[in-house]
Parts: structure tokens; sequence; C-alpha cells
């Protein structure tokens, strides 16, 4: 009994010990790069990134940042310093919110790469807003960030969901010939939204809708209204992590209708978590497929050992406008945001220049579907939305 | 709202309710057997369930079992799987009762402490699936969906004329399989030497002790018994849904817990009922609204029967003449 109990506050201590360090850490880190800033002349920052670096839905955003981590390798910052710093929100709201109000604290931070996800995006931007920290979101998709609630300090690459919405009811109308589209969603920020939309554009040719949640992993109920109602096709709004139980279950209910998903599904981890269920499922992107012979995908593979994936291009784009913007003297946040929101230039995704409310102009970018072809995602056919 | 479609989908939807209430009630079974003995929530056994789901993924890697296996090589692979996720599970409740609980209860500890270090396993257990054993081996460790092989290919056996139900392999098995497991565990407590013991320190610690009972084994017992249930749910949720990930247990663990409360925490036949019933309700429910508020359909049944009948629809107590 001693002897546990001894081993119990050795524990203690070492736990007690290392926050203290931690701590320590951290704020040596703060008071130095504060001191940095108040010099004026000196260029050392930082950039954060914050996503789903972890968790079942992470290789939809750790390429967009490893994208954005080749751009700053490849940067010659002369006399800056940049430092690109990830923070791992899992894609949730709540883990997201304590992560910005670090960031946002920070002086040091000139930058924020995100959020990846629209859900933990709408929970922290006004954080953002109030520390003045521009943030250029390379996948966070949902309308009503910047369409209803915009906010000075937000730009995304990537179109909002209306636009998506109609590009995967165009496939499905003239690419599949659906006239039966099941439509389900996992009721969260950005699927329910962009399955909204999907339902509007189809009109009479959508047969039924179901709403699922996250988390879940039982779809049984959806599985026997989708056997009643023999669709043509599936389509579902949400992420990788519930849509790969469910397309297994469809599959294994013997329904072979094409299944069709939205960006959320567009990631490595897809192909896995299905695996031969998930044989000939499309996923729609507002991303161009990068072109495996051009050099961002050679050094892509160098840098990281395969092909670029899920936003990396986009990634990409946003550190060049934040490092762009450093060789133009922005010093300070404020700065930083006025070059951000005049920004033009050619990225590698599209053609960038953001409107009053942060968005890209949208006949810039293209959409794609993507073919799940033996766990790969290989692009099949651009679509274009009509609007 | 679309009473139709749950009347016309009623054979279907109910034999969807009969398979996840199934296991729900494999797991509630854990609960209700250590609420019985020690008046205890072990909140670490949503994770012992977990455990369990893993070790079936072992199982089918060392062995090599796909679904293109031979009979003989799928019947094996199951049965090993089964006798592993039971005893990995049962091991883990053990270990948890021994880290978690042992200690605190020679020293006397107050009740609520039981339950922080029971949800404190609970997280260890879950982060170490999640991130240890991951930093270790990689991959299929981590914080991701992972597939387990589906060994037993899911085939239709019959069909109910009439109704033109499709009852498959799978279905049969989860809800056989589930039905004798706790027929036999029921026997077991109310006809076996130690099960008379199980309901003595149930009734009455002090006096079952003064008649020879010894409380600690008996403790351990309904510890691994749980557990061991725990694994022949985590065979059966595979089988079902070919899936398995890090934080898997939670909403099961909730779910079972729920169930146990609902038959009446403490009873053996009020967990299949609770468990059963909890199934059933969710998935009709699903059917006439949508999924997306399975949680609160439970729930609100739960605080409905327990308005009426506060001890459960069995009501409460392993040693008593009911159970």
């Amino acid at each position: 009994m001693i002897r546990s109990t001894k081993t119990w506050q050795a524990v203690a201590l070492t736990a007690v010990a290392t926050l203290a360090l931690g701590a320590c850490g951290t704020t040596d880190t703060g008071s130095s790069s504060g001191d940095g800033g108040d010099s004026g002349g000196d260029c050392n920052f930082k950039i954060a990134a914050m996503g789903a670096l972890s968790g079942p839905n992470a290789s939809i955003v750790v390429p967009s940042v490893d994208g954005a981590q080749l751009a700053l390798d490849q940067w010659d910052g002369g006399d800056c310093t940049v430092e690109l710093e990830r923070f791992d929100t899992e894609g949730d709201p709540a883990k997201a919110t304590p992560v910005a109000t670090q960031i946002a604290g920070d002086e040091s931070f000139i930058g924020v790469i995100g959020g990846a996800f629209s859900g933990e995006t709408r929970a922290t931007k006004t954080i953002y807003q109030d520390g003045g920290i521009p943030m250029i979101s390379q996948s966070a998709t949902a309308t009503d960030l910047t369409q209803d609630d915009p906010v000075e300090v937000f730009h995304r690459l990537v179109p909002y969901d209306d636009y998506q919405g109609a590009a995967i009811a165009k496939y499905l109308l003239d690419e599949v010939g659906a006239s039966k589209v099941f439509v389900i969603d996992n009721s969260e920020a950005y699927g329910e939204p962009l399955a909204d939309r999907v339902e509007e554009t189809l009109g009479d040719a959508m047969i039924q809708r179901d709403k699922t949640e996250v988390g879940q992993t039982d779809f049984a109920p959806t599985i026997a209204k989708m056997e009643s109602a023999e669709p043509d096709a599936i389509m579902y709004g949400g992420y990788i992590a519930e849509a790969a139980p469910l397309l297994k279950q469809i599959r294994d209910a013997g329904i072979t209708a094409p299944f069709i998903g939205g960006d959320g599904l567009y990631g490595a981890d897809f192909g896995n978590a299905v695996g031969d269920a998930g044989e000939d499922a499309v996923v729609m992107c507002p991303c161009a497929p990068i072109e495996g012979d051009s050099t961002f995908a050679a050094d892509f593979e160098e840098a990281y050992g395969g092909a670029p994936g899920a936003y990396a291009a986009e990634g990409f784009d946003a550190m060049t406008v934040f490092l762009k913007g450093l060789e133009d003297g922005a010093r300070d946040r404020a700065s930083m945001l006025e070059f951000v929101n005049g920004y033009t230039g050619d990225g590698l995704s599209k053609s960038i220049a953001f409107d009053e409310n942060g968005d890209v102009p949208q006949d810039q970018v293209s959409y794609w579907a993507y073919k799940n072809v033996g766990g790969t995602l290989e692009p099949e056919v651009e679509v274009k939305p009509a609007e | 709202m679309d009473f139709d479609n749950l009347i016309n989908g009623l054979d279907r939807a109910t034999l969807d309710g009969i398979t996840r209430g199934s296991i729900y009630a494999l797991v509630a079974l854990g609960y209700t057997m250590v609420y019985g003995v020690m008046k205890l929530i072990n909140f670490a056994h949503s994770e012992v369930f977990m455990v369990g789901t893993w070790t079936v993924l072992g199982v089918y890697t060392v062995l090599g079992a796909t679904s293109s296996s031979g009979t003989g090589m799928v019947i094996g692979a199951t049965l090993l799987a089964l006798i592993a996720a039971m005893l990995a599970s049962a091991g883990t409740a053990l270990a948890v009762e021994r880290i978690a609980y042992r200690p605190l209860r020679k020293k006397g500890a107050p009740a609520l402490i039981f339950l922080i270090t029971g949800i404190g396993c609970s997280m260890v257990l879950v982060e170490v699936f999640g991130q240890v054993l991951k930093y270790f081996f990689g991959p299929p460790f981590g914080r991701v969906l992972v597939n387990v092989p589906a060994v037993l290919e899911t085939k239709t056996v019959f069909t109910i004329p009439g109704v033109d139900l499709a009852i498959s392999n799978t279905r049969i098995l989860i809800i056989v399989g589930a039905i004798v497991m706790m027929v036999a565990l029921d026997t077991f407590v109310n006809k076996s030497r130690l099960g008379r013991g199980v309901r003595a320190v149930a009734q009455d610690p002090d006096t079952a002790s003064l008649m020879g009972v010894n409380q600690e084994r008996v403790i351990m017992l309904v510890f691994v018994l749980g557990g061991a249930m725990a694994g022949v749910a985590a065979l059966l949720f595979t089988i079902q849904y070919d899936s398995t990930k890090f934080d898997i247990g939670f909403i099961i663990g909730l779910k079972a817990f729920t169930a146990a409360v609902l038959g009446g925490i403490g009873n053996l036949r009020g967990a299949l009922v609770g468990g059963l019933f909890l199934g059933i309700v969710e998935v009709y429910a699903s059917a006439i609204w949508d999924s997306s508020w399975t949680n609160v359909y439970a729930f609100v049944v739960l605080v409905v029967v327990l308005m009426f009948r506060p001890t459960g629809i069995l009501g409460e107590s392993l040693g008593k003449a009911r159970a």
C-alpha cells in the first residue's frame, strides 16, 4: 500500500513538473516574440494552421497544411523568419475555440490558415475578428460564413456551398441521369446546408430526404427508408467518419445506386475507410486536379512522400498570400489584413482576389467529380454549376 | 412525421431494433451486475467493450481471415475471436477493478471517487487506442475508423413468408447469440453456488461475509462476467458493422447504461428487456422522424418510463426473487 502511494505521488509530481515546464515554455516564447514585435524592424512571425490534424477526417486537412509548409520552405524570406505552427482541433468547434483564443492572444501570430471546416470556423471567426488577425481558409465552404454573417478578417480560397450543392445536383442530373435521388445529411454546419442546396436544385428529382448525426454507426433506419424508396442515386452531405459506415451498410443491404458526396469526403482516408463498398463512389470537390507532372506535385511528393492530397494547392496558396504580405512590408496584423483584402495574383489553385465578403470570384472556380477507383480518388469530369 | 413509413416497414424496423437492442443488452449486463453487487456505475465498462472489438480485429489479422476464407477458417476464426474478445474484455474489466476501484475500496473512499476514477480509466483506455498504441505500432491504431474484415459473409438464410422479410445469417447469430449468453448468465447467477454468492453479496454484503462468502472474490467475478459479456457484444458488433474505432464504446456504453436503468439497474433480465426496448424504440422513432434525433428519443423514453416506474421496467435488484 505504501509503495503504491509513493508511486502515485511520483506520478503526480511528474505531472505537475511537466505542466510547470510547459507553462514556462509558453511564456518564454510569448515574451521573446513580443519583444521582437515591439522593436519594429524585426521580421519574426508565426502563422497558425488550425484544423483536424488527427482523427477520421484528418486526411481532408493535413495535405493542405503540408502544402502551406511547402510554400514556406520554398520561400526566400531574406531577413524574415516565419514559422508555421499547427493546431489540431479535430474539426471540433468546442476544441477550436480555446485554440483561437490562444492564437489571437499571441501577437507573434500574423495570420491564420483555416479553419479547415465550417463548424470550427463559425465558432472562431469572431475571436479572430476581435484579435484583428487575418484568416485565409483553404476549405471551409459553408455559405453563411461570408454571405449571412461576414467578418472582415475572414477570407477563403474555395467557393461556398450554394455553388457546390448546385454542382452536385447538376452532376446527378446530367452525368448520372438520376430522377429519384435519396439525399442524406449529417445535421451539422457543413452537411446540412449542402444537402439543402442539393435538394433545392434537384427539385422533383429528389425522392426522399433523411437526416443522420455525427458519430452514428448504425444506419439501419436510413437504409430501411432507402429500400422502400428505391432511389437511382444517393447523395450524402457530411464527412468521411460517418460516410464510410453508411456506404458500407448501403452496399451490404444490396442497394447498388450510385453514391455521391461533397468535398467532406475528399480525403485519402475515404477510400481506406470504406474499402470495397466505396468502389465507384463519387466525391465532388471545388478543386481542380493537380497535374501529376507539375513542379508542385513533384516538390510535394519529394517533401511528403506522396501525391498532393486534399486542398494541398489551396494550402500552398494561402501561405503564399501571407508571405507576399511580409515581402510587401506588412509587419503587423492590421497591415497584413489590409494587404490580404487587396490581394490579387495567380495562385496554384486559381487566380486569387477576395471580394468584400472574403470570397474568391466564383468564375475562377472549377468543380470536379472524383471517382473512387481501388481506394484512390481519380478525376472523372468537370462540372459547371448552372449559375 | 411519416407513420406510413414505419407501418409499411414495421417488420424490418423491428428486426433492426432487436439487432441493435441485443448488443445494448449484452453491454448493459456489465453495468447492471457491477451495480447490483457494489452499487457502483462502472463508467469504464464502455471501453471494456471497445477493447473487445479491437481484439476481434487482432485475431482476424493474425489468422489472416477474410470473407473469402473457407468455411472451416470462418468458423474457427469466429470462435477464436469470440474467446479472445471475451478474455480480453474480462481481463480489461478485471484490471480496471484492480487499479481503479480496489485500492479505493480498501481505504473506504466515498462513492463519488469511484465514479471519477472510472471515468479516468475510460479516458486512459480510449487514448491508449487512439494515441499510445499508434505511437508504438502505427496503423491501424489511431483516431480513425478501422475496418474489421467481414469474415462471416452476410447471406440470406430464409425469408419470412407473408411479410417478405429476409433473415440473414449474421442477424440470427447476433440475436440468438445474445439471448443464449443472457440465459446462460441468468442460470449461472440463479442456480450455481458462485451465483448464490453473488446474490448474497448483492442483498447484504456484511451478512454474506459472515456466512463465509468471499466478497472480494464475488466482486472479481462480476467484473469478469460483465467483461466477458461485453466481449461477446464486441464480436457481434463487429459482425454487424464491420468496423471499430478508439471511441466506439462511448455511445454504446451510454446507451447500454440507459438500457440497464430502463430495465431496472441491478436486474439481469431488466438489462435484456431494457436493451431490446431501447433498440426498438430508437429504430421506430428513426423511421417516423429521422436518425439525427436518436439520442433524444432514447432519453425521452427513459424519462417517461422512470416517471411511472422509478426503478425501471422490471425494478432494481440482483438479489431479490425477481432476478
